[in-house]
């Protein structure tokens, strides 16, 4: 087969669902790249799900409806989905499978890559290093990002999840260095789309951000590629181009239902929940596409979004994303203001790794260690409040109690459009841990303590 | 009898003077912190609104930016479009000027070969009304006709169409 002569498959047996299914094929592939070209000219794009034989069983994205067997002729690419890579993504705003929606011509590049990614060396991977500032305080503070990391958000059902990826993707930095981000939105609601271009518009203006926004009323295969596009174009721009790359995907919930759905479509044998046993290994084939690469100067990290259905964090979903990323940040109702951030039940393994002397402040590990232990007694201390009264406490419990309201007040809590400074945050944890009394400050250095406690000596 | 209680009524009416005023004066005090407390709370109204409504100008004219922004990157991108929609107009409209070449009937003989070479020998090949040739067989078909040609001209491109609009 040439690029200037493609065979063209006609044999067609059998139309079912979004399948089509064809004779006579000589040579495809597994998961081969597929065009169907109906009578009236129209073209529609496909995956190779099955080939036995001469058999090909094609899914096809916008599914069979209009389609007829005679007259309906399949071509096959001879490799899987491959999309052009480059800068020409940046300041794009595209469907869930790279098509523009910006009125735009499509996407091109120079090189081209295969979606699914190629594994990476493992020998040549970096530990993650460096922080990425999302200008969120509580997230800057107590479960920093750092570059080449992968930590997921993990929310009940209900809360605002969505806002808070979207004012990630929209501030994050990392420090004056050349920064961009893939913001792949999957299976959103045409309203929530809106409000994601919208405050994500600032900076696709600037050319720093691809936004791929696949709707829920796309079909589900076009689901599951969205992410592997979303991270084809990212690391292309962080290791061919040396970009620091955020991969923002949200929500991933949905392309696990879409992982499902395709499952049972191609009768395979459910696990628990009816999602398929691979799911684990699928999720990580995403997850693991972060880094960092020996030689390269970019890096990739990745920030999955995901709700817990019905809050449940043992469901299929959260609990296999949990065993791959390195972290989470967990939203809660318990949490009343925004971003309603869990602080004593989010974590972020690679927190060392990105903060401290000449990265962000010498005291940052140490300060986020006293407030989480403080928080920690604040929680006990209020369950103690519950059963005794809060007027039965002692000093030091409720100083504690003092200080966790101190906390959501001026530093957890902010809105949805505030970028915070690194230097705006800290000041505020100062304010935060001065609730207490030096003394009960035990886990800061005095040089530490000299230069930022303001409470009464 | 009058005289007599000329005395009492005259410190009824002191009295009721001297309270009238009192009242008064309470009155007025009344009054004036009433509208002290009318003005402090007018002028914190005041205050309020400008903030509100500065508020709400820098809201907006954020707002007017982003749309102004967004418009032109639209239109930018539109125009990039369409030079790419003429450009393959135009290709498509110098390939079908082919038939005229006289090595015409060399290249559909060329192209026969090239259709059979990939969809196999038994291919049965005919000449496209649009220039060109199709080659059929059993489920099997090659489309070499001058017009999808032009498509995949313009395709294989791939980003050298971006010299169109670069600047």
């Amino acid at each position: 087969m040439t690029v200037w002569a493609p065979v063209e498959y006609t044999d067609v047996v059998e139309l079912r669902g979004p399948l089509v299914v064809v004779r006579a094929t000589r040579g495809v592939g597994w998961d081969e790249q597929a065009s169907i070209e109906l009578e009236t000219g129209e073209r529609r794009q496909g995956l190779v799900l099955e080939a036995d034989h001469d058999l090909a069983v094609v899914q096809v994205f916008e599914g069979t409806a209009g389609i007829r067997a005679e007259g309906t002729r399949v071509a096959f690419a001879g490799h899987p989905l491959r999309i052009p890579v480059g800068p020409g993504w940046l300041g794009r705003v595209c469907d869930g499978r790279g098509r523009p929606l910006d009125g735009g011509p499509p996407v091109f590049g120079a090189a081209d890559a295969a979606v699914n990614g190629l594994p990476l060396n493992p020998t040549l991977r970096e530990p993650p290093s460096e922080p990425v500032l999302t200008g969120v305080s509580a997230i800057d503070l107590l479960t920093t990002l750092v570059r080449g990391q992968k930590i997921a958000v993990f929310s009940a059902g209900g809360l605002p999840h969505l806002e808070l990826a979207a004012q990630i993707a929209a501030q994050a930095n990392a420090g004056g260095e050349t920064f961009t981000v893939v913001f792949a939105a999957i299976g959103l609601t045409h309203a929530d789309a809106a409000t994601v271009r919208d405050t994500l518009d600032e900076r696709s203006a600037a050319g720093e951000l691809t936004l791929l926004l696949n709707l829920a009323d796309d079909p589900v295969i076009e689901r599951i590629l969205t992410p592997r596009l979303a991270l084809t174009i990212a690391e292309h721009l962080a290791f061919a181009m040396g970009h620091h790359v955020l991969v923002v995907l949200a929500d991933m919930t949905g392309y696990c239902e879409a992982v499902r759905e395709v499952s049972a479509a191609r009768g395979e044998i459910p696990a628990r929940r009816a999602y398929p046993g691979y799911l684990y290994s699928d999720l990580a084939s995403l997850y693991e596409r972060c880094g960092r690469v020996r030689g390269r100067p970019g890096s990739l990290t990745v920030l999955p979004v995901l709700t817990m259905p019905a809050g449940d964090i043992t469901h299929p979903v959260p609990d296999l994303t949990g065993y791959i990323t390195e972290g989470q940040i967990l939203l809660t109702r318990d949490v009343a203001p925004y971003p309603h951030i869990d602080p004593l039940s989010s974590l972020s393994r690679m927190m060392r790794s990105g903060v401290g002397p000449g990265r962000t402040q010498p005291e940052h590990a140490d300060l986020a260690a006293q407030i989480v232990a403080a928080l920690s007694r604040a929680r006990q201390a209020r369950e103690l409040a519950e059963l005794v009264g809060e007027s039965a406490l002692g000093e030091g419990d409720r100083r504690h109690l003092a200080l966790a309201e101190a906390f959501t007040r001026r530093l957890l809590a902010q809105r949805g459009d505030e970028p915070r400074s690194l230097a705006d945050t800290f000041d505020r944890a100062w304010e935060v841990v001065s609730v207490l009394p030096r003394r009960d400050l035990t886990m800061l250095s005095p040089e530490a303590l000299d230069a930022g406690y303001r409470g009464r000596r | 009898m009058r005289d007599a209680l000329g005395p009492v009524t005259e410190a009824l009416l002191r009295q009721a003077r001297l309270d009238a005023d009192a009242v008064a004066g309470a009155a007025e005090r009344e009054a004036a912190r009433t509208v002290a407390d009318a003005r402090r709370e007018a002028s914190a109204v005041i205050a309020d609104a400008t903030r509100q409504g500065e508020a709400e100008a820098a809201a907006h004219a954020a707002a007017a930016r982003a749309r102004a922004r967004r418009e032109a990157r639209g239109r930018e991108l539109a125009a990039r479009r369409e030079v790419l929609a003429d450009l393959r107009g135009r290709v498509a409209a110098a390939v079908r000027a082919l038939r005229d070449d006289p090595c015409y009937p060399r290249l559909v003989e060329r192209l026969g070969e090239l259709a059979r070479e990939a969809g196999g020998a038994d291919l049965v090949v005919r000449e496209h009304p649009d220039g060109g040739v199709v080659a059929e067989g059993p489920g099997r078909r090659v489309d070499c006709s001058l017009t999808a040609l032009a498509e995949r001209a313009v395709d294989a491109l791939g980003a050298e169409v971006e010299r169109l609009w670069a600047p």
